[in-house]
């Protein structure tokens, strides 16, 4: 029960308390608010390298978030997630690239984008089709072969995907485009852009998760039987979870494109897909704020050895990260301030959730007992 | 008729290699309910460990025992992937096994990781060539068709091996007691097996057998620590093919892909041809998981509530 999942004792001693003034719906629209214009105020004052690194970061948190709908919200481990980055990622290229043939003009980047999204999105629903039919961790056996077969096939159709060294689309497409030259530089402009994608993405799947299919991935999450029985058809929920998923990975790789002004077969390797897995558990799984955290991790752990020179190490630090978070910190990063707040807590708070129940509150009876 | 028949014989042996993976997948499935994704990783940790036995002792030993240096390098590597295996169910999975399964996933999956970076740091990962006891390349004919060595070798390891392991399943108590963690742990331990040493002894069964495969493949495909990826692929897609819960149905479903993905490199060579032959098996689990998704030999799994 430890690990992917939220532990409900908690929550349902916090539905008993009156809410604290930080967990109020006013006062985290306005934190989310705050972040949003610090982070359009950043780039301005930071320098290109780090502006880079942001976006990049962004990149990756969008690609974490559409493996937290499917893994952290439904529960369904996906090993393939990175195919769909690298899908969207060739889509846009190729794209921008080719034009297929027609002089698309500016709305060229719209239609990269609308293609990144559309066609892993596809893919994803074509593979689930066949991958949610098994229960449990099935769906984890099957995609892993998706980066393994992805590889191959990328460089095999190399009159589309540039083979080997990869595509990379015209300079003219990652530049500041004409009606805002002066304003903003080259890499405060791909910056923006990013935070803007980035910041819509991650504001529609905090509603999705709140709303109707939310809860479906939450029964779905938790046991497949209870969902059956309330209506909700564990099939078609998977299926949805990973369509969207893989759509949003496919955003990711849209933004792969931006960020990087390239893509190559080593963009869907296998080592990725299992670094973005770790990347979504370090952060933390079925939470909002973990992709972001995860995505953090994500450019960091690759970023920092190899500035010190040390970048062989990189892959054991992941494996000894991922096995000490699972052991010591299930939750991920975003779980740190609960478990600190229970850990500093006074004694006898710390058994509310499980032994002393607080007295039942009046007309909602239900909600003490379990 | 004569490619056919090579390519037959070939597709058995490299089948034989992902079926070792694949019954190690198998067992420990059998035995804790986890998919080990590491399974690969300990296996080329394991061939590892044997090159450098090897690298130590052929040195010494001079240039015409060799192939004692090499049997004694494949002894330390299996006794050493039973200790692994077992250490690793005791270190880390144990703590995962009555858990949430997509975190047992994930877990075997860091281990994979941190297998693949240490044996990166230590043996580098540039290829490294395993030396072995007759060429790769040697073949010998029977009525016109060249048969391989190193395939019908690999081929007569891997079934002398399947009929060791069901006669220690069948036949000993090791293996009843075995079967009967695997079948309801709580009960077993009522009976007064202890549970977890046996789940111990499981794993490191399991992590044999894998090194076993990877072992037999290793002087064929040079060492990597990246080696064995695409091998737990197929021996995953046999496993699904063939069902989790039936070592037989893993085994032929191994041996078919391997078989299937020869025959579509060789015979159609411009749809697939050697770079998408992997694509291969992954199309016809697509097929098998829509029409039959609990395998083809496997039991439809029934859920109480």
């Amino acid at each position: 029960m430890s690990g992917l999942r939220a532990p409900n004792t908690a929550v349902i001693a916090a539905a008993t308390r009156p809410t604290p003034w930080w967990r109020t719906t006013w006062f985290r629209w306005t934190l989310a608010a705050v972040v949003f214009l610090v982070l359009v105020v950043i780039p301005f004052i930071a320098d290109p390298y780090s502006n880079q690194t942001m976006t990049r970061i962004m990149m990756w948190a969008v690609a974490i978030l559409g493996l937290n709908v499917v893994m952290g919200y439904a529960g369904q481990v996906s090993l393939g997630q990175i195919f769909f980055v690298g899908v969207g990622a060739y889509a846009t290229a190729i794209t921008l690239k080719s034009h297929w043939g027609v002089d698309l003009g500016l709305l060229g980047a719209v239609i990269a984008f609308v293609l990144a999204a559309v066609i892993p999105g596809v893919l994803g629903f074509l593979v689930a089709l066949a991958a949610a039919r098994l229960r449990g961790i099935a769906i984890a056996m099957v995609t892993i072969a998706l980066p393994i077969v992805g590889v191959p096939l990328a460089k095999r159709f190399s009159d589309l995907t540039g083979g080997a060294p990869g595509i990379s689309p015209s300079s003219k497409w990652f530049r500041t485009p004409d009606w805002l030259s002066g304003l903003l530089y080259d890499d405060q402009y791909r910056y923006l852009l990013a935070l803007v994608i980035a910041g819509i993405v991650f504001l529609l799947v905090a509603f999705l998760v709140r709303g109707k299919f939310g809860r479906a991935f939450a029964i779905v999450k938790a046991n497949e039987s209870v969902a059956s029985a309330m209506g909700i058809s564990p099939y078609r929920t998977k299926v949805l979870a990973f369509t969207i998923a893989s759509a949003i990975g496919g955003i990711g790789g849209f933004l792969y494109v931006v960020v990087n002004t390239f893509t190559s077969p080593d963009t869907l390797s296998f080592p990725n897909s299992i670094n973005l897995i770790i990347a979504t558990i370090v952060g933390g799984a079925g939470t909002i704020i973990g992709p972001i955290l995860g995505g953090v991790y994500f450019q960091l752990v690759t970023q920092i050895p190899t500035a010190l020179q040390a970048s062989q190490w990189t892959t054991v630090i992941q494996g000894i990260v991922i096995l000490l978070v699972l052991f010591l910190l299930p939750g991920g990063l975003a779980s740190l301030p609960r478990v600190i707040r229970r850990l500093t807590a006074k004694r006898p708070d710390r058994h509310v959730g499980t032994g002393t129940a607080p007295a039942p509150i009046p007309g909602n009876p239900g909600t003490t007992k379990e | 008729m004569q490619l056919f028949i090579q390519l037959i014989v070939d597709g058995l042996a490299q089948g034989s290699i992902y079926a070792a993976l694949a019954l190690a997948i198998v067992l420990v499935n059998q035995a804790t309910g986890l998919v080990n994704f590491a399974q690969g990783g300990m296996a080329v940790l394991s061939a590892y460990i044997g090159l450098a036995v090897v690298d130590l002792l052929a040195p010494a030993f001079g240039p015409g025992l060799v192939a004692l240096a090499i049997v004694i390098a494949i002894v330390v590597a299996l006794a050493f992937s039973f200790v692994f295996g077992a250490a690793v169910e005791r270190l880390v999975m144990r703590r995962f096994e009555r858990g949430d399964e997509d975190t047992a996933v994930v877990a075997t999956i860091g281990v994979l990781t941190l297998i693949t970076g240490l044996v990166g740091i230590i043996w580098s990962y540039n290829y490294q060539h395993f030396p072995w006891f007759f060429p790769i390349a040697q073949s010998f004919s029977i009525a016109g068709i060249g048969v391989s060595v190193w395939s019908l070798t690999t081929f007569l390891a891997v079934i002398v091996i399947m009929i060791v392991l069901q006669l220690l399943f069948m036949r000993t108590k090791l293996g009843l007691g075995l079967r009967a963690v695997a079948d309801n742990p709580a009960s077993a331990a009522l009976s007064g097996l202890k549970v977890g040493r046996l789940l111990m002894v499981g794993w490191g069964l399991a992590a044999t057998l894998g090194a076993v495969g990877g072992i037999l493949i290793a002087p064929k495909l040079q060492l990597t620590p990246n080696m064995l990826d695409s091998v737990l692929v197929y021996a995953l897609a046999a496993v699904v093919i063939g069902g989790l819960d039936s070592p037989l149905g893993a085994v032929i479903a191994a041996w078919g892909i391997a078989i299937v993905e020869n025959l579509s490199a060789a015979y159609l060579p411009t749809i697939v041809g050697q770079d998408l032959k992997v694509a291969v098996p992954f199309a016809f689990l697509v097929i098998i998981l829509i029409f039959r998704p609990q395998g083809l030999f496997g039991r439809k799994a029934v859920v109480r509530v």
